[in-house]
């Protein structure tokens, strides 16, 4: 794999997919480059999702940085980190079930990061319930980031790079990635959004869904994803049905 | 599971929960189509609303009107041409009724022009049929005295969106470009209210609209007497091509979303009833114009279809397939997109007869980089 996969933004251009996906961007949606302040995120998570043992501040920091420069040094992936793009921290955790664990300690601590950032505005949760309901989409690579979890901090960085992709493009696009690129899930995702908590709110213009694309609802066709509402934040359930939009945005999730 | 279980477990607010309950024990068949609109959204099927044309006949000549170029007087006076269209008629909108019920689609909101000045307005809701379809008008107010909402109510309607576009007197009046239409508005919301008629007022939103105090005092009054208040974007179409500056900001749509936490506002991209589709183009509302044009909202006027040569299930897949109309976007189309807007100006700009046929504006071929 030697040619570069992302165009000059950073998205990972779509590339004989049968799947939906939107050959080419006018990037009228768009996503603010949020601060990557390490510091800032390690002590924000720390604070918000609980403290990572295992795992220092500076080792943070060592791990993003050889994460961003394992990447930049591959001609193939050097591109995406032109494009959006936030490291993340996510504490030890055992996780039994995925929708309970994201209602009952994750969502909580997006709302938590999102009101301390932003104390006028609200976060919702509009699925109408997530436990029981969830499971790791097939071809996602999201089960190795839980595996992980349960047995160490998990470090990495949130790429939302697969703009105006279906859920089926993305998880079709991945597999032609290098084996440390996931698809972006639920706790991951969370984890980004309380490492940049308003990376979703623009004033002067409209920004894209931030998908959990390796997660799936009750069926297949299910999936969730953050969206802005003004100034507020709120997760949403979609039957997405194998469309695209270029309003919606999967993610890669690169674990390092 | 019946229909009234089923609806203690929607995401309706009690008195909305109220009225379907009411709507349900008169009128089973419509009750049961619009229960059944969230299962069908999560198969993939659509359940726009049908916002019928038949007649654009107006005693109006508002500032900002979206159907001022489909009219006889503008293509008469300002284009010197005629409508030498064929028309919509009574058994068409017969079986457009029978064609939608086909489909699930349950609502249709009978639109102009000024439907009250219908010479045929009941022979339309029959056609429509009120037992098969919930039936709204729209109305400028002008001649919904109790007589007339009575009469409503009668024939089969359940709703009428009243227009009121300034809570100021003198600025409607002068908006509408009609001295004393405010007074007839209010006399028209205790009408409508006082016969049962289901209402919510609808208002153009112009720039800067938002910070106005009168605006905020029509929110406080809708919200108090317990009805909506409906928020249209001002859109650069009709006679509003001609008032670029009215096109809204995304301060203006922004600010909007947190008055909907204080007042009972809403707009088309405001998620209701559990289900957030964005723009509401194709996948929650449709327009059927005169000449049986399906376009995917108000005030864009280009063809998805004519369903005299084309069923209306391929006129809405054409809309959901098409990348500028497609499943989901927050914004309004063709009241904030400027790409959208100047593709859309310039491409109407070319024809005298409204809408622009499928295949020369939008078409199977569109991208979002046209």
């Amino acid at each position: 794999m030697s040619e570069n996969l992302f165009n000059e933004y950073g998205r990972l251009v779509p590339e004989s997919l049968t799947n939906a996906v939107y050959e080419q961007s006018r990037r009228y949606f768009l996503c603010d480059a949020p601060s990557t302040d390490l510091d800032d995120i390690y002590s924000r998570t720390c604070n918000i999702l609980g403290p990572a043992d295992d795992l220092t501040a500076d080792d943070f920091r060592g791990r993003i940085e050889k994460i961003l420069s394992s990447l930049e040094s591959d001609p193939a992936t050097k591109g995406i980190t032109a494009g959006v793009h936030i490291p993340l921290l996510i504490p030890r955790m055992d996780i039994d079930d995925l929708g309970s664990a994201l209602e009952e300690h994750y969502l909580p601590a997006v709302e938590r990061a999102f009101l301390q950032r932003l104390p006028e505005a609200e976060f919702s949760n509009e699925t109408n319930g997530l436990a029981g309901k969830l499971s790791v989409r097939d071809g996602s690579r999201h089960g190795q980031l839980l595996e992980k979890l349960a047995k160490q901090s998990v470090v990495g960085v949130y790429f939302p790079a697969m703009t105006e992709y279906s859920v089926p493009a993305a998880v079709e696009q991945i597999q032609r990635m290098p084996e440390n690129c996931l698809l972006t899930g639920g706790i991951d995702l969370c984890a980004a959004l309380i490492a940049a908590p308003d990376a979703l709110i623009r004033k002067d213009g409209y920004p894209p869904t931030f998908w959990l694309t390796a997660i799936q609802g009750e069926s297949e066709n299910i999936c969730y994803h953050f969206e802005a509402y003004g100034y507020n934040l709120k997760l949403y359930r979609r039957a997405h049905l194998g469309q695209t939009s270029e309003y919606w945005w999967q993610g890669i999730t690169v674990l390092g | 599971m019946d229909l009234y279980d089923a609806l203690a477990e929607t995401n309706l607010s009690p008195a909305e929960q109220e009225k379907r309950g009411e709507l349900m024990a008169r009128k089973p068949y419509v009750a049961s189509k619009l229960a059944n609109i969230e299962a069908m959204e999560e198969r993939g099927e659509i359940s726009p609303i049908i916002r019928l044309e038949k007649s654009y006949l107006c005693n109006f000549q508002c500032t900002h009107c979206s159907a001022e170029y489909y009219m006889d007087r503008h293509l008469e006076k300002v284009l010197q041409t005629k409508e030498n269209r064929k028309q919509m008629t009574l058994d068409e909108v017969r079986l457009l009724s029978k064609e939608a019920d086909e489909l699930g689609l349950a609502r249709f909101v009978i639109t102009g022009g000024e439907p009250l000045v219908m010479r045929d307005f009941e022979e339309v809701v029959q056609a429509i049929d009120p037992d098969r379809h919930y039936v709204i008008t729209d109305t400028n107010g002008w001649f919904l005295d109790d007589e007339k909402a009575r009469w409503l109510k009668d024939i089969g309607v359940e709703k009428v969106q009243l227009s009121l576009d300034s809570w100021i007197e003198e600025e409607h009046d002068n908006f509408r470009n009609k001295k004393g239409s405010h007074k007839r508005v209010m006399r028209a919301i205790k009408s409508a209210v006082d016969n049962d008629l289901n209402l919510i007022l609808s208002t153009v939103l112009v720039s800067g609209r938002t910070k106005a105090k009168e605006f905020e005092e029509m929110c406080k009054f809708c919200t108090d007497q317990g009805f909506g208040l409906y928020v249209s974007y001002a859109k650069p179409t009709g006679s509003c091509t001609d008032h670029p500056e009215f096109v809204i900001t995304k301060e203006d749509a922004d600010l909007l979303r947190e008055m909907e936490k204080k007042y009972n506002v809403f707009t088309h991209m405001t998620p209701s009833y559990g289900s957030n589709k964005g723009c509401i183009t194709v996948k929650g509302i449709i327009t059927i114009t005169s000449t049986m044009e399906i376009t995917p909202c108000p005030y864009i006027d280009m063809s998805l279809g004519n369903l005299r040569e084309t069923s209306m299930k391929e006129i809405l897949a054409r809309g959901m397939r098409n990348p500028w109309l497609g499943p989901h976007r927050p914004d309004c189309l063709i009241g904030e997109d400027p790409q959208f807007i100047d593709l859309h100006t310039k491409v109407t700009a070319n024809y005298t007869h409204l809408p622009v046929p499928w295949g020369e504006g939008f078409s199977d071929e569109n991208t979002l980089q046209d």
